[in-house]
């Protein structure tokens, strides 16, 4: 068999040279992303690529604030993407809660729920921001210091234990119940039989 | 034996390569009439190393993996039968209908992958790509039998070599309006945007792609260079003169002669798709459907029987 890690080298500047983001537009963050991609500040010069699908992503951008409503889709939409998957946190509101930061339905520290390797502070963060965090998460990419993923596996229980109290337990279920309900019922009745 | 195995390699291998460079192209040229610098021309390469080397991987079953298996198998199978310059590996009598059939094999081997991950997106990206590729069947038959009529033959290295004395296809008013029609085929082939209803980013979420991922979306990447390289030779073999070179002595350079014919046949034939793509925003798909039945079809029914005549 041929040794990969002869390769590593390679693969970690393909990682960095090709993120493809899926973003979570959930607060006014969303707003930042059309200048990005579009001719000012243009990031398909790095490669990065925006893309609606989470299986093909690599970097996922969470642009604003966090609720519990929008926690449990960032949740599930983080352990849909393969690894090597990276989180680039975006704006204060993810990291203390921001303007938020009294508010009764804001998340104040995403990081105890998923593990995030960025964070850009400012409220909002300016494109060039945005751009000067891509370039950290490059760099964080190619030195192999960009481990958030791995962290998540290690210390899953934690995560789970973080997520659980918040939503309580089985929330994953009653949340797939909700999306694809089809698919949930089938499985119960073929239990049932 | 040993000669046509390297051929059928040295096929493979120019196809992948230069059809990743058309991926760049495309991306590029997209990216300078939005006014953006865009990527360099070797990213394709890269995205697929990165989809190649994901360290998880997702599979919703045999039908998935098979899937993509097929859709790639399929393309390697046309590009085989395209005559490339003097280069040809198969050849048959009948290969003009067989390659049109097996250049849209892929688009079905792809559609089992999608529909058996579940995912309703996926189900909706087939059943446009299903509906698409319905609507482009009647002006593509039109346009080969134009083709067939107007030269005698269903074989493709007949029909280059009948270019080579009488000029290109296009010269002649029956095959240029055929040409014509397969262009606006070609368009919804290659995915590109007044067609582009079954990937749709954005509205349904890449549709049929939405759930490949890792290795099988570096697979699909490496289906999708090399389905472009065969489509635009196919254009250029049977409408644009195809590339014969006999002016050298020795056959190696006559070979890289015909090659670069070739490829800047195909870049033509690329960049109008390109340029096409990048301009027009997209059909829904009832319009796209009576969009084919109604011009596409005109005109290359109209090249069909003028060329019986």
């Amino acid at each position: 068999m041929v040794d990969w890690r002869l390769f590593d080298p390679l693969f970690e500047y393909a990682r960095k040279r090709s993120m493809w983001i899926v973003s979570f537009c959930t607060g006014c963050g969303g707003i930042e992303m059309p200048p990005l991609a579009t001719s000012r500040y243009d990031f398909e010069r790095f490669g990065v690529m925006p893309n609606p699908s989470p299986r093909m992503a690599d970097l996922f951008l969470i642009t604003g604030y966090v609720t519990p409503k929008t926690l449990k889709r960032i949740i599930i939409t983080y352990e849909m993407q393969p690894d090597p998957k990276y989180v680039l946190a975006h704006g204060s509101c993810p990291l203390n809660g921001g303007i938020y930061w009294d508010g009764y339905n804001a998340i104040k520290h995403l990081d105890k729920y998923i593990p995030v390797d960025v964070a850009i502070a400012g409220c909002m963060p300016r494109p060039e921001a945005v751009m000067d965090g891509i370039q950290k998460m490059m760099e964080l990419i190619e030195t192999g210091e960009a481990d958030g993923w791995k962290r998540y596996k290690e210390n899953y229980e934690w995560y789970r234990k973080n997520q659980d109290e918040l939503f309580g337990e089985g929330w994953r279920e009653k949340t797939a119940r909700r999306w694809i309900p089809w698919l949930m019922d089938k499985k119960k009745e073929v239990k049932e039989e | 034996m040993m000669e046509t195995a390297l051929k059928a390699l040295f096929i493979l291998l120019y196809a992948t390569f230069v059809g990743f460079m058309f991926m760049g192209i495309i991306r590029i040229v997209t990216a300078r009439i939005h006014r953006r610098v865009g990527p360099p021309i070797y990213q394709p390469i890269l995205d697929t190393i990165k989809l190649l080397s994901k360290k998880s991987n997702i599979t919703h079953g045999v039908i998935y993996d098979f899937g993509v298996l097929y859709a790639l198998g399929a393309t390697i199978l046309a590009i085989m039968f395209i005559p490339l310059g003097n280069i040809g590996v198969l050849r048959a009598y009948g290969d003009l209908i067989l390659i049109t059939f097996l250049l849209e094999i892929p688009m079905l081997g792809i559609m089992f992958a999608a529909m058996s991950s579940g995912n309703p997106y996926a189900g909706i990206g087939a059943q446009r790509a299903l509906l698409t590729m319905l609507a482009i069947q009647v002006p593509l038959g039109f346009a080969i039998v134009a083709l067939a009529e107007f030269y005698g033959t269903f074989s493709t290295y007949e029909i280059v070599m009948a270019q080579q004395v009488s000029g290109w296809s296009i010269a002649h008013l029956p095959l240029l309006l055929a040409a014509i029609a397969y262009d606006l085929v070609l368009q919804a082939m290659f995915g590109k945007e007044p067609f582009d209803i079954m990937i749709a980013p954005g509205e349904i979420s890449l549709g049929p792609m939405v759930e490949f991922g890792g290795k099988h979306m570096g697979i699909l990447q490496i289906q999708h260079a090399i389905a472009l390289f065969a489509e635009t030779l196919f254009f250029s073999n049977i409408f644009l003169g195809g590339a014969v070179v006999t002016t050298f002595a020795s056959p190696v350079l006559n070979t890289i002669a015909s090659l670069a014919i070739l490829l800047v046949k195909q870049i033509a034939v690329l960049l109008v798709a390109t340029f096409m793509g990048a301009i027009f925003p997209r059909f829904t798909i009832d319009q796209a459907a009576k969009f084919y039945w109604k011009w596409p079809t005109i005109i290359a029914a109209l090249g069909a029987i003028l060329a019986s005549l």
